[in-house]
């Protein structure tokens, strides 16, 4: 195997951790609606804000995160 | 009385809702029209003059199919993301959602999240590899491996059921919206809506109707921006104030600050996040965007601009969800003598901006809602023409050696006829429930695009027989649940009791083509298999570096 077949894979390999890292973070939003999240109905503190908004809002900025971290590396590998 | 009313009201929406706010479609049921909204008229006009002007100017520069398709791939990934931030963002995100999260508080933002999850499944596994493969359509990247004219037609069949089933219910939203906001009749709605849209697609083509979403996408993200801060700005800037305002509002309480109120079922919440997420990564028109951009890193920043507007979006909608319970709910002008908000649940986005800006924010933004209208009809129609002059008769009735004269005629022609279709089914359509209409393209996208995409791109053994196979499995099964499900066989046809008990089949069709196509794959000795498993690895190169595979 030659370098840039190691690097098609690594590639591939790293679409697919980035993908399965974002589903399983996106479908554990369903957990709102089980028994197993109740605890997200729960107030912070004094405020009006319950885990469950406050888990729409961190999910959103997460992915953009994720996508912001992936971009990074595929510009660092495409330089090197 | 009148919250006894409004109690009833809410309950008898949570169910309507649970059904029609998922949809496409802006507006659901018979509505009654409003009196003439000479600021909104005279907003929209602006815009529209803006909008033909640039047509004007991209009329001029577009002389081939390709910058009519893809706008010559001039477009920066930051103005590509914006652009597919209008084509997306429909009036349905704007109004559907708030209206959503007015009746059901946090229930609602389920279709919120469910929409922005695509963008980075499309950026991680997609943006660059269809970049490199596809010319104008996400049909080009398919039939790189497989066989070219049956790999084509059944795409371009699945391709026109998701354009023309969207454009029946964004026309017969867009109809009810604009009787609603603007005060005009439906028939005459439809007859402006595909008016300009042909003006824009047929002489202005991709870079006409780029500029339409991006300028479509920068006055509702203004706009929402702007009630988002007048609301805060009533409540001292307290998010914390905002949410104990509306739960003392709604009947509900406490309960509207997490989920429960209209779904209680996780397996629904599942059906509904997989048809949104994967049923958006496959959406024709937004992967034909993709080849807009000059290359593969542009195509993918295209990815990530987007995501942040559309996540910005879905942010500023979370305050105005919140906001129009907290200033709608008990504001008596917005509700009619029967207790119910006037124009329905749908109007609480537009009711939210009159209560905190007065006439002229409500002309603003139901111009912007009207702008938003055309900037999705556009894309659709420009992708529903690119399948049938691209994909049918250049690539397979002219075997991709078209002339270029008569196929830019052609993609003209059938703009016209696709707009002509476009209000003579809106009409058709219009005392009828479209809610399981604005539901297919979704489920079919995510059941036969996504699926037939990524095996595609990402596994060796596909082979033509086994994409066709799962294809067709995808597509009927699709339809069939959602004929068995509430939406058509207890809204539609009138049984008592659905044999299907989801909206959204795809949680079961999705995996269901995955695996008719692996099978079938995996099963067929043909010649032809052995061929596709072959150009896997020099399309795998080209996909990921954009050049050919070295020799030996």
């Amino acid at each position: 195997m030659n370098v840039t077949e190691a690097e098609l894979k690594q590639r591939t390999r790293r679409r697919f951790f980035f993908t399965g890292l974002h589903l399983c973070l996106y479908f554990s939003f369903s957990l709102n609606w089980t028994v197993w999240g109740n605890f997200l109905a729960d107030r912070l503190g004094a405020s009006h804000i319950t885990g469950s908004l406050l888990m729409f809002i961190s999910l959103i900025l997460i992915f953009i995160a994720l996508e912001s971290v992936f971009l990074w590396l595929s510009r660092q590998g495409e330089r090197s | 009385m009148r919250h006894l009313l409004r109690n009833s009201f809410l309950i008898w929406m949570c169910s309507l809702q649970a059904h029609s706010a998922l949809a496409a479609g802006a507006i659901e049921g018979e509505v009654t029209r409003q009196p003439v909204n000479q600021t909104a008229i005279i907003m929209f006009l602006i815009f529209v003059v803006a909008t033909l002007f640039i047509t004007w100017r991209a009329s001029r520069a577009t002389t081939t199919s390709s910058v009519f398709y893809n706008a010559g791939g001039q477009i920066t990934g930051a103005q590509n993301g914006m652009a597919i931030a209008g084509d997306f963002m429909s009036a349905a995100s704007f109004l559907g959602i708030t209206g959503l999260m007015f009746i059901g508080g946090f229930d609602g933002l389920i279709l919120s999240l469910g929409a922005f999850g695509a963008w980075p499944v499309l950026m991680f596994l997609f943006a660059k590899r269809v970049r490199n493969l596809g010319s104008f359509t996400f049909i080009d990247v398919i039939s790189q491996r497989l066989e070219r004219n049956p790999i084509r037609l059944v795409t371009a069949f699945s391709t026109i059921v998701v354009v023309v089933m969207y454009l029946i219910a964004q026309m017969v939203g867009a109809g009810k919206l604009i009787q609603l906001l603007f005060g005009l009749p439906y028939e005459l709605a439809l007859i402006i809506v595909s008016g300009l849209v042909l003006g824009y697609v047929a002489f202005g083509g991709m870079l006409a109707t780029t500029w339409v979403q991006i300028i479509k996408a920068i006055l509702l993200l203004t706009g929402v921006t702007l009630i988002a801060f007048l609301l805060l700005a009533r409540l001292d800037f307290s998010f914390s104030g905002l949410l104990e305002q509306a739960t003392l509002n709604h009947p509900k309480g406490e309960a509207i600050l997490s989920s429960g109120v209209i779904f209680k079922d996780p397996v629904q919440i599942l059906t509904i996040q997989v048809s949104m997420l994967f049923g958006t990564v496959g959406l024709p028109h937004i992967l034909m965007r993709l080849f807009t951009v000059p290359d593969m890193r542009q195509a993918k920043l295209s990815a990530y601009y987007a995501s942040l507007f559309i996540g910005y979006f879905y942010i500023a909608l979370l305050v105005l969800g919140f906001g129009a319970i907290a200033f709608v709910y008990n504001a008596p002008e917005f509700f009619d003598e029967s207790g119910r908000l006037i124009g329905g649940s749908n109007m609480a986005a537009i009711h939210i901006a009159t209560a905190v800006g007065g006439d002229v924010l409500t002309g603003f933004m139901s111009a912007v809602c009207f702008a938003t209208i055309l900037a999705v009809v556009a894309g659709l129609t420009l992708s529903g023409a690119a399948a049938i002059s691209h994909d049918v008769y250049a690539e397979v009735l002219k075997q991709g050696e078209p002339d270029p004269k008569t196929e830019l005629r052609l993609t003209r022609i059938s703009v016209f006829l696709i707009g002509l279709a476009a209000v003579l089914l809106g009409i058709a359509f219009q005392h009828e429930n479209v809610a399981f209409i604005a539901t297919i393209p979704m489920v079919v996208s995510a059941s036969v695009t996504f699926p037939m995409l990524l095996l595609s791109l990402f596994w060796g053994g596909f082979t033509t027989r086994g994409a066709i196979w799962g294809a067709l499995v995808g597509l009927s099964t699709s339809i069939v649940l959602i004929v068995l499900g509430p939406q058509v066989w207890v809204s539609v046809l009138g049984n008592s009791e659905a044999l299907f008990p989801y909206d959204y089949p795809a949680l079961f069709t999705m995996p269901l083509a995955f695996a008719v196509m692996i099978v079938v794959s995996k099963l067929d000795a043909s010649a032809r298999a052995a061929t596709d498993r072959d150009n896997y690895q020099a399309l795998l190169w080209r996909a990921e570096f954009g050049e050919s595979a070295p020799s030996g």
